[in-house]
C-alpha cells in the first residue's frame, strides 16, 4: 500500500512574524530560500575559485532529511564549505546551528545568518534546554538537517575543543543518523583573528553515520555521545 | 494601446463615473460606520460583554483596514486591481504552501509561482488565448517542475498540492482579476465582492436565527441548512436588486440575475467547504494569523475560490467581457 500523504506545516507556523527571523523554529519560505539558493550559488562561486576542495568519504554524505552533521569548528568558511556540499534539491531545508547572542544579535545580522548560511539561533544560558528540544522535536519530524559545531564556538589556535554535551541531547533515542565529518584548511584560510579570508586550500573528510537510538535521553549518555562523535571527528 | 485602454489601466478620473461605484463607495463607508455605531450602543446599554465587544471590535477593525486594501486598487485602475489580485494570489499560496509544507519542494513552489505569473500576465496584456493556454501550462510545467530530483518518492504529493495550489490560487482568483477587462470592472467586481462578503454574512445570519441541522457537521461544524439555504436566497435577491444598475442587455433580465446570485451564492458555500475540509485534513483550525480576528488570508478568501470562475464564465457567456477593447494590449505588434 502507498504511504499516506504527508503535511508537515511549516515549524514557524504560530510565531508572530516579527519573532520570525530570530526564532530557532524559522524555516525558509519561497523568497527566504530563493535568496539562500542565490546566496548559496554566490558562496559555492566563490569557494571553487580561491578553495580547492578534496572531500574524502562523500558516499557518507546524506541525500535525504533528517541527519545531523558535526564537525570540528575553526573558521566561518567551516559553515560555508558544508552548506556547499549538499545537492540542490535540500536547498533551504538544511540548518546551521549558530550562537544566538552572536549572529542574532541584531535584525542585520540576523537577516544575514539566514539567507548565507539558513542558521538557526541556539541561545546560550537559560533557553537552550528549551531550544534543544524544539530542535530534536524538528529533526525528529523529519523535513530538517542541522550542521552542527559541538565544540560551541571558532576554535582561537585551530586546535579541535572538547565537544559539549548538547549535541547529545539532539540525537539520544533518535534514529537520526549523525555523519561525523573533520574539516582541515579552514583555519589556514581564515584564522578568527582576521577579518578576511585568504585563499588555500580545504579537505573534507565524511565518515560514516552513527546512530544513537539504544540510548536514554538523559546527562551521562548525552556526555558520552559528544565523547564518541568527539573521537570520530578527531579522526581516531 | 488605445487611449481606452489607457484610461481603464490607470486612470483613476473616471473611477465614479458610474453612479453604482460611488453609491457603494458611500454604502459601504455608512455600513462600517453604522456598525461600530451599534457595537457601541449596545456595549454602553450592558446588551453585550465587554469580551464580546472586543472581539467585534476586532473584527470591525480589520474590515476599516482590508476595505479600503480592496476599494483602493480597484478605483485608481484595473492594472492596479491586476497587481492585487496578483498578489493575493501569492500570498494565499504562501500560506497555503506553509500549512502543508509544500515550501519544501523548492522546486515545485518557484514553478507554482511562476505559473501564476504567466495567468495574471495574460490577465494584464488581455490575451484570451494565452489566459486559457496557461491554465493548461501552468500543470504541464508543474508536473515537469516535480521531476526535478530523480526522485520518485512524494512524486504525485508534490505535484498534486502544486497543481492544486495553482489552479485555485492563480487560476481561479485570475478569473476574478480578468474581469478588470471590461470598461465597466469596477461595478462589475463590486457587485461580485458584494455578493461573495453577503452570502458569507447572510450564512451566518439565518444560522444564527434559524439554524438547527447540520449541514456538514465533520467538514465545518458551524454551517446549517438554514443558513445555507437563507444565504443562497438572500445573495440571488441582492444581485436581482443590484444588478439592474450594474449590467445591460441579455443579462439584466431577472431570470439571469436571479440565475447569477445563485450561481455565486452556492458557490461561495462551495469555496468555503473546500477550505474548511483543507483545514481539516491538515489539522489546523485557522490558515495563519495575516488578518486579526479572522484567521489567515484563506480564511477570508476562500469564498472566491469557486465563485471567481463560476461568476466570470456565466457573465462572459451572457454579457461578454471586454468586448468593446481589442485582446493583446502590450504583446501584439502591428505595422501600423
Amino acid at each position: 500500500m502507498a504511504d499516506d500523504w504527508r503535511y508537515e506545516p511549516a515549524a514557524d507556523l504560530k510565531v508572530p512574524w516579527q519573532k520570525r527571523p530570530s526564532s530557532e523554529l524559522r524555516e525558509a519560505g519561497l523568497t527566504g530560500g530563493l535568496g539562500h539558493w542565490l546566496c548559496c550559488q554566490l558562496i559555492g562561486a566563490y569557494l571553487r575559485a580561491r578553495h580547492p576542495l578534496t572531500v574524502i568519504g562523500r558516499e557518507h554524505l546524506p541525500t535525504e532529511t533528517p541527519f545531523v552533521l558535526v564537525a570540528n569548528h575553526a573558521s566561518h568558511l567551516d559553515v560555508l564549505v558544508l552548506q556547499s556540499l549538499f545537492p540542490e534539491h535540500l536547498s533551504g531545508r538544511i540548518f546551521a546551528l549558530a550562537a544566538g547572542d552572536y549572529f542574532f544579535d541584531s535584525s542585520t545580522k540576523s537577516l544575514a545568518a539566514a539567507q548565507l548560511v539558513n542558521a538557526l539561533p541556539v541561545w546560550r544560558g537559560k533557553g537552550t534546554r528549551h531550544a534543544l528540544a524544539h530542535l530534536r522535536e524538528r529533526l525528529v519530524r523529519g523535513s530538517s538537517g542541522f550542521i552542527v559545531f559541538p565544540e560551541g564556538t571558532r576554535s582561537r589556535d585551530g586546535q579541535m575543543q572538547p565537544f559539549k554535551p548538547g549535541i547529545g541531547m539532539l540525537v539520544a533515542g533518535t534514529e537520526i543518523p549523525v555523519v561525523p565529518c573533520t574539516l582541515s584548511g579552514t583555519f589556514a584560510a581564515w584564522p578568527p583573528d582576521t577579518r578576511w579570508p585568504g585563499p588555500g586550500p580545504i579537505q573534507v573528510t565524511l565518515r560514516e553515520a552513527r546512530r544513537f537510538a539504544d540510548r536514554k535521553n538523559q546527562r551521562e549518555e548525552w556526555v558520552r555521545i559528544a565523547g564518541e562523535l568527539e573521537a570520530l571527528v578527531a579522526g581516531a | 494601446m488605445s487611449d481606452t485602454s489607457w484610461t481603464r489601466l490607470l486612470d483613476p478620473r473616471g473611477a465614479f463615473a458610474d453612479p453604482f461605484v460611488g453609491w457603494f463607495v458611500a454604502g459601504v463607508v455608512g455600513l462600517l460606520g453604522a456598525a461600530y455605531g451599534v457595537t457601541f450602543a449596545l456595549s454602553l446599554s450592558g446588551k453585550i460583554s465587554a469580551a464580546r465587544q472586543r472581539e467585534i471590535l476586532l473584527r470591525l477593525h480589520s474590515w476599516a483596514v482590508l476595505i479600503p486594501i480592496m476599494l483602493l486598487p480597484l478605483l485608481l485602475g484595473a492594472f492596479w486591481m491586476i497587481l492585487g489580485m496578483l498578489l493575493l494570489s501569492v500570498f494565499c499560496y504562501r500560506e497555503f504552501a506553509r500549512l502543508t509544507g509544500q515550501f519544501r519542494n523548492f522546486r515545485v513552489s518557484l514553478w507554482t509561482v511562476a505559473s501564476i505569473g504567466l495567468v495574471y500576465f495574460a490577465v494584464l496584456d488581455k490575451w484570451n488565448g494565452l489566459f486559457a493556454a496557461s491554465q493548461v501550462l501552468g500543470v504541464v510545467f508543474i508536473a515537469a517542475g516535480g521531476l526535478y530530483v530523480d526522485q520518485p518518492k512524494g512524486y504525485l504529493q508534490r505535484v498534486s498540492l502544486g497543481v492544486f495550489a495553482f489552479l485555485f490560487f492563480g487560476v481561479s482568483f485570475g478569473h476574478v482579476a480578468y474581469l478588470c477587462n471590461d470598461l465597466e470592472f469596477r461595478p462589475i467586481l463590486l457587485l461580485f465582492f458584494l455578493a461573495v462578503e453577503m452570502n458569507d454574512v447572510f450564512g451566518y445570519l439565518f444560522g444564527n436565527l434559524f439554524g438547527n441541522r447540520k449541514l456538514c457537521p465533520n467538514t465545518s461544524p458551524g454551517k446549517t441548512w438554514a443558513g445555507s439555504l437563507g444565504a443562497i436566497a438572500a445573495t440571488s435577491l441582492l444581485v436581482l436588486g443590484l444588478g439592474p444598475f450594474v449590467f445591460s442587455g441579455m443579462l439584466a433580465s431577472p431570470f439571469h440575475l436571479l440565475v447569477l446570485g445563485l450561481t455565486v451564492s452556492v458557490s461561495g458555500q462551495l469555496g468555503d467547504l473546500v477550505m474548511s475540509s483543507v483545514k481539516r485534513d491538515i489539522g489546523v483550525k485557522d490558515t495563519g494569523t495575516a488578518i486579526p480576528g479572522h484567521g489567515g488570508l484563506l480564511d477570508r478568501f476562500d469564498s472566491l475560490l469557486l465563485a471567481g470562475p463560476a461568476f466570470y464564465h456565466y457573465v462572459n457567456f451572457f454579457h461578454g467581457i471586454g468586448t468593446e477593447e481589442p485582446d493583446r494590449l502590450f504583446t501584439l505588434v502591428t505595422g501600423g
